[in-house]
């Protein structure tokens, strides 16, 4: 039983941080309808922003992620404006924003590697004790990572349904051009959201390379915040997280109970299982709604 | 004050392809007046509102809005500086409420900014309240207010109407474009709409261009006033009602008289 708990715990852990990554994913493709494959970049710009300003600059962590959200948003706004807006301007084919999402994807990254190396680099001065509850050690920085992603979560969460920037930006993932007519600037609303999912990605990237390390590469597990947020339902944010956590836990116990080598054989088996009985993902009679 | 009109068209035109869809058209509009644009089938009524409210740009012409070119000016700029419109084909945010549709439209300026969303400033919260206060009020003036919470995709077909009306004056305009307002609604839905009409007409100084083709709802709402006839993508007659029903030319136009061999001309390719 405690092996149980200690095993949900930390399968919600990750699952937390791949419920930011999908969130990001579904939120983008609620309102653009194209899935924005440079996430994998800012989640490495974020990871490397919050390292150096530790290692370099000697900040505490509460500011060095505040900073690395701040340079992570403001990238992925730039690859907004400068590879995205144009080709929307234009109406080309959605096909043709995901193609620039890949280029702006491994242009961003291999700067990175050029500029600081491709090494791996622990993650410094990270505490590593452990909270005990009821006999679960929980690592401090994985209840860390599940109580700022829950927090980030649901501050999106208001953002979008209680706020009037949310109203605006869910009348523009429906109609954008009435939203436009209606005095919506669907340019504003683009940079919020773009701007939001680049902060999901920064906090993502530092606890994924706080986990695990910081390296230029370490944005290969957005495929698999990708494919949560499918199972979840496309462009749906309660699925994403939903499927993000599910998919956490999955590989957890996998790994746990059976092998960590078989671990992403079978979790994906279950979730092509999944979508074979939910073709539209679990939380797939929603979205029709988006987000 | 001056009395420049609120809203003029220079001979606008706009070709699609080759097709003229709408050709030197000129017209005027001023404060608190409220105009019909009739005509058959593709005339291009809907054209001239789309050019009014920028979703397309003129490609020959000037349109001035209180005495400045508006001429390639974007939807959501030409929205805040007064210009709204409904659709033909109701074009409401389905999966939001009613009340939501209303509050959306409304903005002005800045209320309030990013960060004071979050920590809920007092002004952001006054801000609110206006917005919520607004945006009920017109939901009462259009007979909706019991239905604020519905989602608007889920209301029938005649109050949908109302409520994108409701939605479009949420913006504050200073001109109003209703585009087939009455469509698919039977004798008694237009009724109480024309009277729904004439109390934001009177009630209101909004300019107003009507386009519609239930000729007694034209023709009530614009009785002291103009009406233009639009036939291919040409003003073809503008006069009051009377006047209108009584050209040769309009009659022709809407029962399909011979076209003359230069009109036919004039249509074709540019």
């Amino acid at each position: 039983m405690i092996l149980f708990m200690q095993q949900l715990v930390n399968g919600l852990s990750i699952g937390a941080v791949y419920a930011l990554l999908a969130v990001g994913y579904a939120l983008v493709y609620s309102v653009y309808n194209f899935t924005n494959w440079a996430f994998d970049a800012f989640m490495v710009v974020g990871a490397f922003a919050a390292y150096y300003c530790i290692t370099l600059f000697g900040l505490p962590l509460p500011v060095a992620i505040g900073l690395a959200m701040l340079v992570t948003a403001g990238v992925a706004v730039s690859v907004e404006v400068g590879a995205y807006r144009p080709l929307r301007v234009r109406q080309a084919p959605r096909l043709f924003m995901m193609i620039s999402a890949m280029g702006a994807s491994m242009a961003i990254v291999n700067i990175v590697n050029l500029a600081f190396g491709g090494s791996f680099r622990k993650f410094p001065e990270i505490s590593s004790a452990s909270v005990e509850l009821g006999g679960v050690y929980i690592g401090r920085m994985d209840l860390f990572a599940i109580v700022f992603s829950f927090v980030s979560l649901s501050a999106l969460w208001l953002l979008l349904g209680k706020t009037r920037i949310g109203l605006g930006i869910r009348a523009s993932a429906i109609d954008t051009v009435t939203a436009g007519l209606m005095g919506i600037n669907n340019n504003s609303v683009a940079i919020i959201v773009f701007g939001v999912s680049g902060v999901l990605s920064a906090i993502a990237g530092v606890f994924f390379g706080a986990k695990y390390a910081v390296y230029p590469y370490l944005g290969l597990v957005t495929t698999k915040a990708m494919i949560a947020s499918i199972i979840g339902g496309i462009g749906s944010l309660p699925g994403a997280v939903v499927g993000s956590l599910l998919l956490g836990v999955i590989e957890t116990f996998v790994s746990a109970y059976i092998s960590s080598v078989y671990r992403d054989l079978i979790s994906f088996t279950i979730l092509v299982l999944v979508l074979l009985f939910f073709p539209n993902g679990i939380m797939g009679a929603k979205t029709v709604d988006k987000l | 004050m001056s009395d420049a009109p609120l809203l003029s068209l220079r001979n606008v035109s706009i070709s699609f392809g080759g097709v003229r869809a709408v050709h030197g058209v000129s017209l005027e509009l001023r404060k608190g007046e409220l105009v019909g644009l009739i005509g058959p089938n593709g005339a291009g009524k809907s054209t001239v509102l789309n050019l009014i409210s920028g979703s397309v740009r003129p490609t020959e012409g000037d349109i001035l809005f209180k005495g400045k070119s508006i001429v390639g000016l974007r939807p959501d700029v030409l929205s805040r500086i007064g210009i709204s419109r409904t659709f033909q084909n109701i074009r409401l945010f389905p999966q939001m409420t009613a009340f939501e549709n209303v509050a959306l439209g409304i903005h002005g300026k800045p209320l309030y900014s990013f960060a004071e969303s979050f920590v809920r400033t007092r002004r952001a919260w006054r801000a609110e309240a206006e917005v919520r206060e607004r945006a009920l009020s017109l939901l009462e003036l259009v007979d909706l207010t019991r239905y604020a919470k519905e989602r608007a995709g889920s209301l029938p077909y005649g109050l949908q109407r109302r409520l994108e009306l409701a939605r479009a004056m949420a913006t504050g305009p200073e001109l109003l474009l209703l585009d087939e307002p009455a469509a698919g609604m039977n004798e008694d839905e237009c009724g109480s709409l024309v009277e729904l009409i004439r109390r934001i007409h009177e009630e209101s100084s909004y300019g107003m261009i009507l386009i519609e083709h239930h000729m007694n709802v034209v023709m009530e709402l614009c009785a002291d006033s103009l009406i233009y006839v639009l036939n291919l993508g040409e003003i073809l007659a503008s006069g009051s009602p009377r006047e209108v029903q009584a050209d040769q030319r309009v009659i022709g136009a809407y029962l399909g008289a011979k076209r003359s061999a230069n009109e036919r001309r004039r249509r074709r390719i540019s």
